[in-house]
């Protein structure tokens, strides 16, 4: 999809659910083309900052921007740049992979969905699944199916919550390639994660979230070791407190 | 667009302040005297209905409860409205305590009635069109404060009643409209005509008085309500 | 993309995963037939002047089917957060509510579609009669669906899921209930057209407000 280039800015964001407070006045801009690993505790506010900037939940205070267009404005055309994977899988469990696939590729305005269908289960390497129900699918599979189905309107910014979650080894190493591969010029990838070891391969910024605020935002560019001690010396101190 | 906080900051009225807490006695005094005099009003005052006997007094009680009901139900539909648009915790504060004083009222109209009926008519119940409303009035309450119930979250109970109380109470005249013309169809037992301006005039003044007292108690009964909320949320914003 | 299109093929996936499980169409009509042979045993006669008795039976299994089908309706989008995935999309979330809509009207329509033969066999309707049947059958479903989508949006997301719906839709739906069984009544009892006019009317007005509310809404009750 051509159009302005799709930057993120989060201008003094707060979310909160009734007396429950997820982010508490985040602050974060991010260009296009990055990729960046967002990390915390649980209930640091991870996820919902990736809802907030998919335009699932509406900040309740401040701004959310992405290629310069204020979310609340343009939500439908901007939600059509955007792809999102959440912690469950989206997928109807009675459909077939393709069933699945076709309906997104519709329901996000694609005029021929085949060939977008064909393309995103070439990449995804889900040739196999596609006839089967989703439900008979195993985790890495279904996995790779929900990318497909985030990627199919090859979006600018992609969301992906926890995507590790549950995956054994070798599942974790082939979505750490498709990860790379997505990492194209002009889109951005934001991925939140519970290992550090996995932030440090590929991301090249790492946001570290507490309590709903940004803790620590840094470029990582070989300073491996010393990003991990600081953000070990974070959770330990967020323990303490 | 309004980007200031509405859910989490509202600011809790402090617990007490000398001049709330005046104008609050002032209220329920005024509310006790009014309803004073209603009831010596309503006994003393108002000639005896010749057809109905002393039974008819309760009249006095049913047409006000049924106007509050009414009332309070108006007063959810706005301020559901109020709070869909600016999303302010005080609209659903609001529109939650005029339910439940609107059911209580509603209450009263549906146990007053049967007992004015009974006496006249011989039938406790008779589908007439009015005790028939409000009786879909009370279930529409009910439904409101039963959904209320369920929805844990603040914010989302908070949204869900305010469409709901929206699309119930847009729903009240085609009840009166439905009703009306279903019962038109089988006109026995219509026990409450729509009559007014036949009553004498001592009735007509002791009723308007009963429609005032009623609507000062509805007031005082909000007060009351909307400060139990306001207390109950400032004990849970400082510990959460 | 367009508001309808959107709702189009949502509600074309949902007739899609209807044609695979056959849950709503299966329980729900099965439901209506068990009410109907009930009150047969209940009601042994009904023609000869019960056609209130026979109106009053067939929309009380329309309802109850009605309802069945719409807690399934928003049930399906929560299993594997489903809705989110609506939500992400370009579709306006007026779209969502128009395409579970026209879904449900679909598969009530079928399970009525099977049902209303019936009377108008045993009945020995006339044609125009029929046509004011299928009317009748047609406004006072489209309200109780109309309302009860956006209900089922609600309830699904309380802790009681689908089991308040009823409570929420009930006192909501008596206007249109209490003119649908009206219409029918008349229908059925070959009355002719000329009392029925209001009712149909009420019906309408019903229909065509709580369409707008509901559209206007629905956003309100997806929101996060």
């Amino acid at each position: 999809m051509t159009g302005p280039e799709a930057g993120i800015l989060l201008d003094r964001v707060s979310k909160t659910f009734g007396p429950q407070v997820a982010l508490a006045g985040v602050d974060l801009e991010i260009e296009p083309g990055s990729y960046v690993a967002v990390m915390g505790a649980n209930g640091s506010g991870k996820s919902t900052l990736l809802k907030v900037i998919a335009g699932l939940a509406a900040p309740t205070r401040g701004s959310v921007r992405v290629a310069g267009v204020d979310m609340r404005r343009a939500g439908s055309r901007l939600r059509a740049m955007v792809g999102y994977v959440g912690h469950a899988s989206m997928l109807y469990p009675d459909l077939t992979a393709r069933e699945n696939l076709t309906f997104y590729a519709k329901l996000f305005g694609l005029r021929d969905p085949a060939p977008a269908v064909e393309e995103a289960v070439a990449a995804f390497d889900v040739e196999r699944a596609l006839d089967r129900q989703v439900r008979t699918l195993s985790r890495g599979t279904k996995q790779r199916v929900t990318l497909a189905r985030a990627l199919l309107h090859q979006p600018k910014v992609v969301l992906l919550d926890e995507p590790y979650t549950g995956l054994d080894e070798a599942a974790a190493v082939t979505l750490t390639t498709l990860l790379d591969d997505l990492h194209t010029p002009g889109r951005i990838l934001l991925v939140t994660l519970h290992d550090v070891a996995r932030a440090m391969s590929g991301p090249g910024r790492l946001v570290v979230l507490s309590a709903g605020r940004v803790a620590l935002d840094v470029p990582l560019d070989g300073r491996g070791v010393d990003v991990a001690e600081t953000y070990h010396s974070l959770l330990r101190s967020e323990v303490a407190s | 667009m309004r980007t200031e906080t509405p859910i989490a900051d509202t600011i809790a009225e402090p617990a007490a302040t000398p001049g709330s807490a005046r104008s609050r006695k002032a209220l329920w005094g005024v509310t006790f005297a009014a309803m004073a005099a209603l009831l010596v009003g309503a006994f003393a005052y108002a000639p005896e209905d010749l057809e109905q006997g002393p039974p008819q007094r309760i009249f006095y009680i049913h047409v006000p409860s049924a106007w509050v009901g009414f009332l309070a139900f108006f007063v959810v539909f706005v301020a559901s409205i109020a709070f869909l648009l600016t999303k302010r915790r005080r609209f659903d504060d609001v529109a939650a305590a005029s339910a439940e004083v609107g059911m209580v009222f509603t209450s009263a109209v549906l146990v007053t009635g049967p007992l004015l009926a009974r006496p006249i008519w011989g039938t406790y119940w008779s589908w007439d069109p009015r005790l028939t409303r409000f009786l879909v009035l009370w279930l529409t309450y009910l439904s409101y404060l039963l959904l209320r119930g369920y929805v844990p979250d603040p914010a989302r109970r908070a949204r869900f009643s305010a469409v709901l109380g929206i699309v119930g109470f847009l729903d009240v005249p085609i009840v009166y409209l439905s009703v009306r013309w279903w019962r038109a169809l089988h006109p026995e037992a219509v026990v409450f005509t729509e009559g007014g301006p036949q009553m004498p005039s001592q009735m007509l003044a002791t009723l308007l008085l009963g429609l005032a007292a009623f609507t000062l108690l509805y007031l005082a009964l909000m007060s009351l309500r909307l400060r139990l909320t306001r207390l109950r949320e400032a004990r849970e914003e400082a510990a959460p | 993309m367009s508001l309808i299109g959107s709702a189009l093929v949502i509600a074309g996936k949902d007739l899609r995963l209807e044609s695979k499980t056959r849950d709503v169409v299966g329980s729900a009509g099965l439901f209506g037939l068990l009410v109907i042979v009930v009150a047969s045993f209940a009601f042994p006669t009904w023609g000869d002047g019960r056609e209130g008795v026979a109106a009053g039976v067939l929309w009380i299994a329309f309802a109850f089917a009605a309802l069945l089908g719409l807690g399934r309706s928003f049930a399906i989008e929560k299993e594997e957060d489903c809705l989110e995935g609506l939500l992400v999309s370009p579709a306006p979330a007026e779209a969502i509510f128009l395409g579970k809509l026209v879904a449900n009207v679909v598969f009530t329509a079928a399970i009525e579609i099977v049902i209303l033969p019936v009377f108008v066999v045993l009945l020995s309707l006339r044609p125009s009669d029929v046509a004011i049947l299928v009317a009748a059958a047609f406004l006072g479903t489209l309200g109780l669906l109309t309302v009860g989508t956006l209900f089922a949006a609600m309830a699904v997301n309380t802790r009681g899921r689908e089991s308040i719906l009823p409570l929420l839709v009930m006192p909501v739906s008596v206007p249109v209930m209490i003119a649908a069984v009206k219409a029918t009544q008349s229908a059925l009892g070959g009355q002719g057209a000329g009392d029925v006019f209001p009712w149909m009317l009420l019906m309408l007005g019903y229909d065509v407000l709580f369409l707008m509310v509901a559209l206007a809404t629905f956003p309100q009750v997806t929101e996060e």
